[in-house]
């Protein structure tokens, strides 16, 4: 098996462009032709509101196995795919969901974003952990994806009172009080109308969008030099924005089969339609990854806080208002719990049902799986739990639980980035830093 | 007027202390200025402690031209256009008819507010994409008919250097970035559409490109501000003729300015509060400061999200697609009707007093409305005046089918929810979270006591030392209100057939049900104070700095001179200082 050295030593070095087609691959189709590697995919797929640790928490060290309906049981059949990581505790300044939710997918602090007021409105400070390995992807590839990222989103509940810490997953962070988010898409028809369904322009009108696109960059930068140091970082993100577009009409579109229309998904009889979405939206996500639209996605499965309505497993109401009013047994709540991970099953069952060179997506995958609380009705931040899915192109061993005392909430997150491959053996920001990678999630 | 914000460590470390419930009455209430104890409750609206400065020692002034040298505002910002903005700013550039794009960037609310979010927003990589599609979905439009795009270009041009290129650029670009175009920036649009037209050999064609480099410049998509230098005010920013023409238009129309601000623009005749008010006084007469003000409404009741309402139709036969954006445009109009449509003979039960909005029972109701009602014979989705008869349980705002709906689960009411929203966003009074670790789950109902109803099972909330202290705030008024249901429909007996206590104390007033609220609350000085200080906050697109409360006081002094009449809050708000200065912002 190739040692993570052997792995170490793509880095930098020159990465095809996706996808990968048989002929790309050397003889055993465990790598491209030439040596390098196939390319990982990583992703940050959120769901909110915790969980219930005693249903949840499975035994202890590799092979684990989930209690008796555990929240895990769905994942059962996936679990040399999945390793189990719990007890790390959020150390950045707490405060209920806003702190969880920027401990748990960037590694830093939340962001208050006016100081006058208890009530509080956030957003993360530093960028969400799918826009890390989107930069490290951008930048150690010879030819960038044609989208540095993809979000997704499957329930459609957002806040709308707390900042953009409770309607958005990906962020890119605040260095000046700005709002700097990915917005996710949440119809299936909308996602696939954007990445599929453009149909082709001719080059000579590509071309002259493309440079219409470079003169504003210009203007972008023309304005910049006036502005305070909060208009500039959001103007530089105008520009990111900007030069991404006039790169993706510079390039040939990575040669992807359209796959058919898959509609909008309406409420039926008030009831939201989530299994329905989420296989929508999963399928299009796995073929964007498999042909090569992107290498980094989010997946906002529910938002921090969510208020979505979880009906197929007998709740009336939302799933905030279910974690604080349901009382012990919590039977709703665990199966809800079981019933989110059911979800998560069907995105992580049909990666890995799409073959790549010898192996499949979702070994070639680290997907971190992460919420904002552990338990949502006393809005723990300690023993929080996290997923780490996908085998990252053989570095991540799979099937492991690893149960830490306390540890930093950034270690799954570090973990989780360096199974796709990021050559680093720290991360994380201020209180959240930490140089401690789970070496016994690693191969 | 600073508030003291509590050392948060030693609240939580006081938790579960006998103390705590104390602590945490100073802790939780918090006003938004020192009014005395004025109903002997104990309860002052200011913080415990906390510090204040006499009136006078920052804020703007209104009576000369030169601002209080204390006045502290914002810094300049650029903003970016909402929807609406965008939509109308499309049409005055390009003219009627047109097909506007919706596939746009969401209206986000941040602090409650659609600007304030607007103000600190960027343009994603989603959002440049759906940028670029709508800027040619609106110019293809106009390079369809080859005569309306002549009259656009204002010639036929047969070569980029033909002078009339120029001058479109020059033109084209004033109406677009709302201010004279630069030469260096025609001379970069000239050089673009030379670049394009090499390879298309025609300049027409070419220019419709061009013309997308003017609508996806961050000139068009955000309203840039950033002030000038002001001797008569030394420290701060002004800001100019061309901006303030946009912050006056987009205001109090969300569109850009019209030929009369622009020839103001032109003269820098907008430099004193007399020229603003002029114009202020002019735009509350277009029929377009209807949507706009509207627009603030929406966001002060935080009811847009009433157009995407999820009840229970098992539970709520009255549950249609149409009757969430049914409840939202019933408010709307209410406050609409006030600010707009004033009485004149000045009645009690005429329009133009804003605190009436609390207190009518005249309102607009349709089909779907008078489900909820309960009214018989209204048929048809069109919204037509109604007043509620004397004793039917309905007086005002706090009693609307959306606000009760809007701050209420799928199936449940929350009397929290509907507290929380009154102290918060009408009160202007902040209500800190729970603290960690506290459990917050009801109890399970004892399956051999008889059953409670939500307010019973509530009372727990005010029996915990760590709920007391911000519950105390928040339930009473919402239980005041349990008399709806969750779609707003009025009931006398809940899900279970226990009958509805809607008896509460609010601000040491008693009161037998929700229909009484409106009237206690219009009555709060926090609450004409408050509305004045979310339409500084809406309309500066930024949370009050504490160096503009007397700014706001400011405001708040001529509402309530003017009898409450909102009109009158826009234009005091628009010639104060505080909307008119900016900050000079260290650069980093």
């Amino acid at each position: 098996m190739s040692t993570r050295r052997a792995f170490l030593r793509g880095l930098g070095g020159v990465t095809v462009g996706l996808p990968i087609f048989s002929y790309m691959l050397n003889d055993h189709g465990d790598a491209l032709a030439g040596g390098s590697e196939i390319p990982t995919r990583f992703g940050l797929w959120f769901f909110g509101n915790g969980v219930h640790m005693g249903q949840f928490t499975p035994s202890v060290g590799p092979d684990w196995q989930p209690p008796a309906e555990g929240s895990l049981t769905p994942l059962v059949t996936l679990k040399e795919y999945v390793s189990v990581v719990t007890g790390m505790s959020v150390l950045t300044p707490r405060h209920p969901h806003h702190s969880g939710m920027s401990a748990a997918c960037s590694g830093g602090p939340h962001l208050k974003i006016a100081d006058v007021r208890d009530t509080i409105v956030s957003t993360m400070k530093y960028p969400s952990v799918d826009q890390v390995a989107a930069e490290y992807f951008a930048t150690s590839s010879a030819i960038p994806t044609p989208y540095r990222s993809l979000e997704a989103a499957i329930t459609r509940f957002r806040g709308t009172d707390e900042g953009t810490s409770f309607q958005y997953l990906s962020h890119n962070g605040s260095l000046a009080g700005e709002t700097n988010i990915n917005p996710s898409e949440e119809s299936p028809h909308a996602f696939w109308d954007r990445l599929f369904n453009q149909g082709t322009v001719e080059p000579v009108l590509r071309k002259a969008r493309a440079s219409v696109l470079d003169s504003v960059g210009e203007q972008i930068g023309q304005l910049e030099g006036k502005l305070g140091a909060k208009d500039k970082q959001r103007l530089d993100q105008h520009l990111t924005s900007i030069r991404e577009l006039e790169a993706r009409l510079s390039a040939p579109l990575a040669d992807c089969e359209p796959p058919v229309d898959p509609g909008e998904y309406p409420d039926l009889e008030s009831n939201e339609q989530i299994i329905e979405k989420n296989i929508a939206m999963s399928d299009l996500v796995v073929l964007a990854l498999a042909c090569g639209l992107t290498r980094s996605f989010s997946i906002q499965y529910s938002t921090c806080g969510s208020g979505a309505v979880f009906w197929m497993c007998g709740a009336a109401d939302g799933h905030h208002y279910l974690n604080h009013t349901e009382p012990n047994p919590w039977t709703v709540g665990a199966a809800v719990a079981r019933f989110n991970m059911e979800q998560l099953a069907y995105f992580l069952t049909k990666l890995r049902d799409t073959p790549e060179g010898d192996g499949n997506l979702l070994a070639h995958s680290s997907i971190l799986c992460s919420t904002e609380h552990s338990e949502g009705w006393t809005h723990s931040q300690d023993d929080m739990p996290f997923l780490i899915c996908g085998h990252g192109g053989g570095r991540l061993r799979g099937n492991v639980h690893f149960r830490g005392a306390g540890d930093n909430t950034t270690r799954p997150l570090l973990t989780a980035l360096r199974g796709a491959g990021l050559p680093i053996t720290e991360f994380g920001y201020e209180e959240g830093f930490t140089n401690l990678p789970i070496t016994e999630l690693e191969v | 007027m600073r508030l003291e914000i509590p050392d948060l460590a030693k609240w939580t470390l006081a938790f579960g202390t006998l103390a705590f419930g104390t602590l945490a009455i100073g802790a939780c209430y918090r006003g938004i200025d020192d009014v005395p104890d004025a109903n002997g409750d104990g309860l002052t609206s200011g913080a415990e402690g906390s510090v204040t400065d006499g009136p006078g020692t920052s804020g703007g002034d209104t009576d000369g031209d030169v601002p209080d040298a204390a006045l502290e505002p914002a810094p300049p910002t650029i903003h970016r256009l909402t929807q609406a903005q965008l939509q109308n700013t499309w049409r005055a550039v390009l003219g009627d008819p047109l097909v506007l794009p919706t596939d746009l960037p969401s209206d986000d609310l941040l602090y409650g507010f659609t600007s304030i979010a607007a103000a600190g927003a960027t343009v994603s990589g989603l959002a440049a994409e759906q940028y670029e599609n709508a800027t040619y979905a609106v110019l293809d439009q106009v390079w369809a008919d080859p005569v309306r795009r002549a009259a656009l270009v204002g010639c036929e041009p047969v070569a980029v250097a033909d002078p009339c290129v120029a001058a479109f650029f020059a033109d084209f670009g004033k109406a677009a970035w709302r201010r004279p175009i630069e030469p260096a920036e025609i001379a970069a649009l000239l050089a673009v559409t030379e670049t394009i037209n090499a390879d298309f050999g025609n300049v027409n064609e070419a220019l419709k490109y061009s013309a997308a480099s003017v609508l996806q410049s961050p000139n068009f998509l955000f309203r840039v501000e950033l002030g000038v230098e002001d001797p008569a005010a030394p420290g701060l920013l002004r800001y100019t003729g061309w901006e303030m023409a946009s912050r006056l238009s987009y205001l109090l129309l969300a569109a850009p300015p019209d030929a009369e601000l622009v020839a103001a623009a032109e003269t820098d005749a907008l430099g004193s509060a007399d020229a603003i008010e002029a114009h202020a006084l002019r735009l509350l007469q277009d029929p377009r400061a209807r949507p706009a003000l509207v627009g603030f409404f929406r966001d002060f009741m935080n009811i847009a999200k009433l157009d995407t309402l999820d009840k229970s139709i098992e539970q709520f036969p009255q549950m249609s697609a149409t009757l969430g954006t049914s409840m939202r445009l019933e408010i709307e109009r209410l406050f609409e009707t006030t600010t707009f449509d004033a009485s004149p003979d000045g009645s009690p039960d005429g329009f133009g007093d804003f605190r009436e909005l609390f207190t009518t029972r005249e309102t607009f109701v349709n089909e779907d409305l008078a489900k909820v009602y309960g009214i018989d014979g209204i048929v048809g989705p069109q919204l037509r005046p109604y007043t509620f008869p004397e004793g039917s349980q309905r007086a005002g705002v706090l009693t609307s089918a959306g606000f009760l709906a809007a701050n209420a689960h799928k199936t449940q009411t929350s009397p929290t929810h509907r507290g929380r929203f009154v102290r918060i966003q009408m009160l202007c009074q902040d209500v800190p979270p729970p603290p960690e670790g506290v459990d917050t789950s009801l109890p399970a109902p004892d399956p051999n006591a008889p059953p409670k109803t939500l307010r019973q099972r509530l009372e727990v909330h005010r029996q915990q030392d760590a709920c007391k202290g911000c519950h105390e705030l928040m339930d009473p008024i919402g239980f005041a209100f349990e008399g709806y249901d969750a779609i707003g429909a009025y009931r006398e007996v809940d899900e279970l057939g226990l009958a509805i206590d809607s008896t509460s104390e609010i601000e040491g007033t008693a009161v037998a049900s929700g229909s009484e609220v409106g009237a206690v609350i219009a009555q709060l000085p926090q609450a004409s104070e408050c509305i004045a200080r979310r339409f500084y906050e809406h309309a500066g697109a930024h949370v009050v700095q504490p160096g503009e409360e007397d700014a706001v006081l400011e405001v708040v002094d001529e509402f309530i001179a003017s009898d409450y009449d909102f009109r009158s809050l826009v234009v005091a708000l628009v010639v104060n200082d505080g909307f008119r200065y900016a900050t000079a912002e260290v650069s980093p």
